[in-house]
C-alpha cells in the first residue's frame, strides 16, 4: 500500500478496531495522546535501539510516536511505512494504547519529509523531535523539523565532537530557532549531580557558596568528560563567574574563573574505571577559602547506587549522608525531560557561558557549506 | 515565616524539584502510635528519596512508652520495611541518623524543658537553624495539654526561626469544644502557625478540582443552579469499624466523615473562584460556603438527614459481622455507620441545587467520587426514538483510579436514530504514568514549606461543626426512626437514603 496520510489512518484505525474474537479482551482499551514524539534515527541498529526506547517511554508519555529512518539500501522503495500499537495496562483491567509510525525512505526523499511527518502529528499537542545521534552539520530535516517543533532533544554524549558541537549549539540556537527550545539528554544525566551539590548549601550553608575557590570533578578516563564540563560550567554560570582563561578546542585538566572573591579554579580529573562509561561522573568537590576552610564532596559508593554527601570545616565532618543514586536510561531521560514543557533558563544560561570558554564555531551559514 | 529555600542558594534554580524547605526539626507527639510508623515516617523517607526533604533535618519523637533511641529506630525501621522491602541498612542509617526519642509523660512538664534544650543542641549539631514544627499525633484528649506546656516551655515563639503545630483530626468533639480547643490553641500559637489535617486535602485529585475547575474555560460557566439539576457527594468504605470501634462509638458517622472530608471536598466543588491561588484566598471562599449550607432545623433534620447502622451481611462473598456485633461495640448501639444527607447552600450560584451527602461503612466498595448532574436537555427532536435522554453526568473520582469521567448522549452507528449514553474518561493513572503521591508526603512537604492551603483554618473547622449539630443533636437524643440495623453489609445503605432524591429522575449513583 502506498505511504500516504490517508493509508497510515487507515491503518491505525484498522489497528484499533478490534477483531471480534478479541472482543471481549479488549474492552476498557483507550487511546491516549498526550504529546507528539518525531524521532529520527541515522540508520537500522539506531533505528532498533530507539524503537525500544520509544517502546518504554509510551507507557509514560502515550502519544503519536513516528520515527524515521534512512532505507538501507538505495534499490528500496523511496518511502514505506509500518505502523504498531504500544498497549500496556493501566489500572486493573483497562488497556491504554498509543502508537507508532515508522517511516523508512531514501535519504533525498527524508530531506523533503518534514511537511508529511507534520500532517501525521496529532494537532493542538506539543511536539518533541529527537535526534539521537551526532549533531548534524547540514540537514535539512534537522533544520526543518528544528524550525517548527516545541523543542528538540540531542545527546550530547553522542556528539562525535562534543566542544564543537556544543559551541556551534550556544552560538547559533536561539538566533536560528527562535521559538524551538533544546534539550540535552547528557543536561539531564546531571540533574542528580546539581540536587545533591545544591542541598550542601541550602539555609545558612548558602552563605559558604561565595567563598569557592576551587573546584574538582573527577570523571572516567579515556573520554570525553563533557558533564564534567557543564557541571563545572553550571557552577560558573549560577555563582556568577566568569570565565579567564583562553577559549579552548578540547577539554582541558583546569580552567581559570574570577568569582566574587578572587580566582577559581576548576580541575577536570580523569581516573581509572573499570565499566564502559567513562564520561560518568565519580566525584565533585568544592573548596571554600577564606577565615573558613570548607570541603563540600559528593562522591560515588562502592554500592554504584549510591553516594555520599558529605561537608566539612577545618577538617571536621560537619554533615554527611549516603542516598541512593540511579542511572537514568534514554526512556527515563526524556521521560523526565518531557515532563515539563517550559524553557530551562538555567541550561540556557550555562550553554552560553561554555560559549564564552569554547573556541568560536565557525559560522558559515548552513546553506553555504 | 522562612524564605523559601531557592531564594537563598542559586544552586537550587531550575531543579525540577525545586520547592525543598529550608532545615528543620519535626517534633512527634505520639510517636510510639500507628499514624507515626504507617504513614508519617514512610511519607518522609518517600521525601527523602525525592530529595524533598532538607539536608539538615532532625526528627525527636515523643511518647510515654520508655524506649531507647534505638528501639526508636528500630520499631520505625521494621514499620518502614513494609512498603520498602529494599530498604538497605545504609540508606536507613543515613535517613535516619539524626533521629531521637524522648520518653515522657504529656503532662510532664519537665519533657519539654528537655526537648527545649534537644532543640537547641539539635540546632548546633545539625544546622536546622531554630526551625520547629510540632507534630500532635496523639488520641485528642491530650492536644490541650501539650499544647499549653509547648507555650509554657517557650516552644512556640518564633524567635530564631519557624514554629508551626500539626494537628491531627478529630479538631473537636462538637462546635463547643472545637471552638474551646482553637481557644486553647490560639492562646499559645498564631493561626498562621497552626495546621490543621485533613488529609483528604492532600489527595492529588482533591487538589485537581481546584485545577480542572478554575484552569478550565469550560466548565465554570456551567458551574451553578441554571445548569446542574444536583451533585452527590460519596465517600463509601467496605470496611467495618475494625479495631477502631471505642473512637467509633462516642463518633460516628458524621463526625468521622462530614464534619471535616465531605465539607471540604463539598466547598472545593461549590465555592467561588479565590482571588488568588493562595492559603487564605482559598480559605476565605471554602468558609463562605460552609457558612451558607441552610441549618437545619427541627423538621428537616428529619427530612434531609438518613441515618443507618449495618446489620451482619457479606462482603466479596464472605459472612460479615453487624456493628452491634464488633468487637468492643455495644450490643444496643445506636451510633450511625452510614449517613446521608441533603444540603442546600444558600449562595446566588446554588440557590435551590441540593447537594446529596453519602458516606458509610460495610458499603460495597471504597471509593470516594463528586458528579455533578446536569439537567436534562430538553428531548424534542428524538421524542420518536428514545423517551429521555440520559441528563450529563461530570464524575471527579477521588479514590480509588483517580480521574474525570463525563458521560453524554451519542448516536448509535447504524441506519437508525437511536441514541446511547457512553462515558468519556480521563484517568490520571494512565495520561500520566507517574503514581500520585501520598497525601500525608504532600502535607508534611506543604507545612515544612509553610503553605496552609492544603490546612483547614479555625474558622472553617468551627463552621462545619455549627451547620452538623442540630444533626448530631437529634441524632443522640433520639431513637432512629427505623430500628437499626437498617441496612445489610454489602448494600449501599438504607432506603430511606431514597427519600432525599425528591424527584423521579434523581436516583443515587450505583458505584
Ligand atoms: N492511624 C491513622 O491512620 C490515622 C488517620 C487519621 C487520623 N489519625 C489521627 O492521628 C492521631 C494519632 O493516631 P494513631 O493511630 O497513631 O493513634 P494511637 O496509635 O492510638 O496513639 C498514638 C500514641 O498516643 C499515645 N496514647 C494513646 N492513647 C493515649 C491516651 N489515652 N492518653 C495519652 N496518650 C495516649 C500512645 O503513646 P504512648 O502510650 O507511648 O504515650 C500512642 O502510641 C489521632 O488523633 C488520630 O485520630 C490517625
Amino acid at each position: 500500500m502506498a505511504t500516504t496520510a490517508q493509508n497510515i489512518e487507515k491503518d491505525l484505525t484498522d489497528l484499533w478496531k478490534s477483531s471480534p474474537e478479541d472482543k471481549t479482551k479488549n474492552l476498557g482499551l483507550q487511546r491516549v495522546y498526550t504529546t507528539n514524539l518525531v524521532a529520527y534515527a541515522a540508520d537500522h541498529e539506531e533505528g532498533f535501539r530507539v524503537e525500544q526506547i520509544l517502546n518504554d517511554l509510551a507507557e509514560k508519555h502515550p502519544g503519536r510516536y513516528i520515527l524515521i529512518r534512512p532505507a538501507a539500501d538505495s534499490t528500496e522503495t523511496p518511502l514505506r511505512h509500518y505502523v504498531s500499537g504500544h498497549c500496556f495496562f493501566g489500572g486493573k483491567e483497562k488497556k491504554v494504547c498509543c502508537d507508532l509510525i515508522k517511516l523508512v525512505a531514501q535519504r533525498e526523499v527524508i530531506e523533503n519529509l518534514y511537511g508529511f511527518t507534520f500532517s501525521l502529528l496529532m494537532p493542538d499537542l506539543p511536539v518533541e523531535f529527537w535526534w539521537p545521534g551526532n549533531l548534524p552539520y547540514q540537514n535539512v530535516f534537522f533544520d526543518k523539523m528544528a524550525g517548527q517543533a516545541n523543542r528538540v532533544w540531542v545527546d550530547s554524549s553522542k556528539f562525535k565532537d562534543p566542544l564543537q558541537s556544543l559551541a556551534r549549539l550556544s552560538a547559533f540556537w536561539h538566533s536560528r530557532y527562535p521559538h524551538t527550545l533544546l534539550g540535552d539528554l547528557n543536561w539531564i544525566r546531571i540533574q542528580r549531580w546539581r540536587s545533591l551539590i545544591a542541598e550542601l548549601f541550602d539555609g545558612e550553608w548558602a552563605k559558604h557558596l561565595k567563598d569557592v575557590n576551587r573546584i574538582s570533578v573527577a570523571f572516567g578516563e579515556g573520554s570525553q568528560p563533557t558533564r564534567s564540563f557543564f557541571l563545572a560550567c553550571w557552577l560558573a554560570a549560577q555563582l556568577g563567574w566568569v570565565y579567564k582563561g583562553n577559549r579552548i578546542s578540547e577539554f582541558p585538566e583546569k580552567l581559570d574563573f574570577e568569582g566574587p572573591n578572587g580566582k577559581v579554579e576548576v580541575i577536570l580529573k580523569p581516573v581509572p574505571v573499570k565499566d564502559a562509561k567513562r564520561d560518568r561522573i565519580f566525584a565533585v568537590g568544592l573548596t571554600t577559602g577564606g577565615g573558613n576552610s570548607g570541603m563540600f564532596t559528593v562522591v560515588r559508593d562502592e554500592d554504584p547506587h549510591s553516594v555520599t554527601a558529605r561537608s566539612e570545616f577545618n577538617q571536621k565532618v560537619s554533615f554527611s549522608r549516603v542516598v541512593s543514586f540511579e542511572h537514568l536510561h534514554s526512556n527515563q531521560l526524556l521521560d523526565v525531560g518531557l515532563k515539563h514543557l517550559e524553557p530551562d533558563a538555567v541550561w540556557r544560561k550555562t550553554l552560553h557561558l561554555m560559549g564564552t570558554v569554547m573556541e568560536k564555531p565557525d559560522l558559515t551559514p548552513l546553506e553555504q557549506k | 515565616m522562612a524564605a523559601p529555600i531557592l531564594l537563598e542558594n542559586p544552586l537550587r534554580q531550575g531543579l525540577f524539584a525545586d520547592r525543598v524547605p529550608a532545615p528543620c526539626s519535626l517534633v512527634i507527639y505520639g510517636a510510639s502510635g500507628d499514624l507515626t510508623h504507617r504513614k508519617l515516617v514512610p511519607a518522609l523517607f518517600d521525601l527523602y528519596e525525592k530529595h524533598l526533604l532538607p539536608a539538615s533535618f532532625s526528627l525527636i519523637g515523643i511518647s510515654r512508652s520508655k524506649i531507647s533511641d534505638d528501639d526508636f529506630k528500630k520499631g520505625l525501621k521494621e514499620a518502614l520495611k513494609q512498603s520498602e522491602p529494599q530498604l538497605s541498612d545504609s540508606l536507613w542509617n543515613s535517613f535516619s541518623q539524626n533521629f531521637h526519642y524522648i520518653a515522657g509523660g504529656y503532662d510532664d512538664f519537665k519533657a519539654y524543658q528537655a526537648l527545649s534544650v534537644m532543640l537547641d543542641k539539635v540546632d548546633q549539631e545539625n544546622g536546622t537553624a531554630g526551625n520547629r514544627i510540632f507534630y500532635l499525633s496523639t488520641p485528642p484528649n491530650v492536644f490541650e495539654n501539650i499544647i499549653s506546656n509547648l507555650g509554657a516551655a517557650g516552644l512556640a515563639k518564633e524567635e530564631k526561626g519557624f514554629s508551626r503545630v500539626v494537628i491531627e483530626k478529630p479538631f473537636g468533639h462538637d462546635l463547643e469544644s472545637a471552638q474551646d480547643l482553637n481557644r486553647k490553641v490560639k492562646e499559645v500559637f498564631k493561626e498562621r502557625q497552626i495546621y490543621r489535617i485533613d488529609h483528604y486535602l492532600g489527595k492529588e485529585t482533591v487538589q485537581n478540582l481546584l485545577v480542572m475547575r478554575f484552569a478550565n474555560s469550560i466548565f465554570e460557566p456551567i458551574w451553578d443552579r441554571r445548569y446542574v439539576d444536583h451533585i452527590q457527594i460519596t465517600a463509601s468504605e467496605d470496611l467495618g469499624v475494625g479495631g477502631r470501634a471505642g473512637y467509633y462509638e462516642s463518633s460516628g458517622i458524621l463526625r468521622d466523615m462530614f464534619q471535616n472530608h465531605l465539607f471540604q471536598v463539598m466547598s472545593l466543588v461549590a465555592m467561588e473562584p479565590p482571588v488568588a491561588f493562595e492559603a487564605n484566598a482559598i480559605r476565605d471562599e471554602k468558609l463562605k460556603i460552609l457558612k451558607s449550607i441552610r441549618p437545619f432545623n427541627e423538621h428537616t433534620v428529619y427530612q434531609w438527614a438518613v441515618r443507618g447502622q449495618y446489620g451482619p451481611g457479606f462482603l466479596a462473598g464472605e459472612k460479615v459481622p453487624g456493628y452491634r456485633q464488633e468487637e468492643g461495640v455495644n450490643p444496643q448501639s445506636n451510633t450511625a455507620s452510614f449517613a446521608a444527607l441533603k444540603i442546600f447552600l444558600d449562595t446566588w450560584r446554588w440557590h435551590g441545587v441540593p447537594f446529596l451527602l453519602r458516606s458509610g461503612k460495610r458499603l460495597p466498595k471504597r471509593t470516594t467520587e463528586v458528579a455533578i448532574q446536569f439537567k436534562e436537555p430538553p428531548n424534542l427532536l428524538f421524542k420518536n426514538n428514545v423517551s429521555d435522554l440520559a441528563p450529563n453526568v461530570l464524575v471527579i473520582r477521588i479514590q480509588p483510579d483517580e480521574g474525570i469521567t463525563i458521560k453524554f448522549e451519542t448516536k448509535v452507528p447504524g441506519m437508525t436514530m437511536e441514541v446511547r449514553t457512553v462515558n468519556m474518561d480521563f484517568r490520571y493513572g494512565t495520561s500520566f504514568a507517574e503514581g500520585t503521591s501520598e497525601a500525608y508526603e504532600r502535607l508534611l512537604l506543604d507545612c515544612m514549606l509553610g503553605d496552609a492551603t492544603l490546612f483547614i483554618r479555625g474558622d472553617e473547622v468551627e463552621a462545619a461543626w455549627d451547620a452538623l449539630m442540630p444533626v448530631l443533636n437529634n441524632w443522640e437524643t433520639t431513637e432512629p426512626e427505623n430500628d437499626f440495623p437498617n441496612y445489610e453489609a454489602g448494600t449501599w445503605g438504607p432506603a430511606e437514603a431514597d427519600n432525599l432524591l425528591e424527584k423521579p429522575w434523581r436516583k443515587w449513583r450505583r458505584l
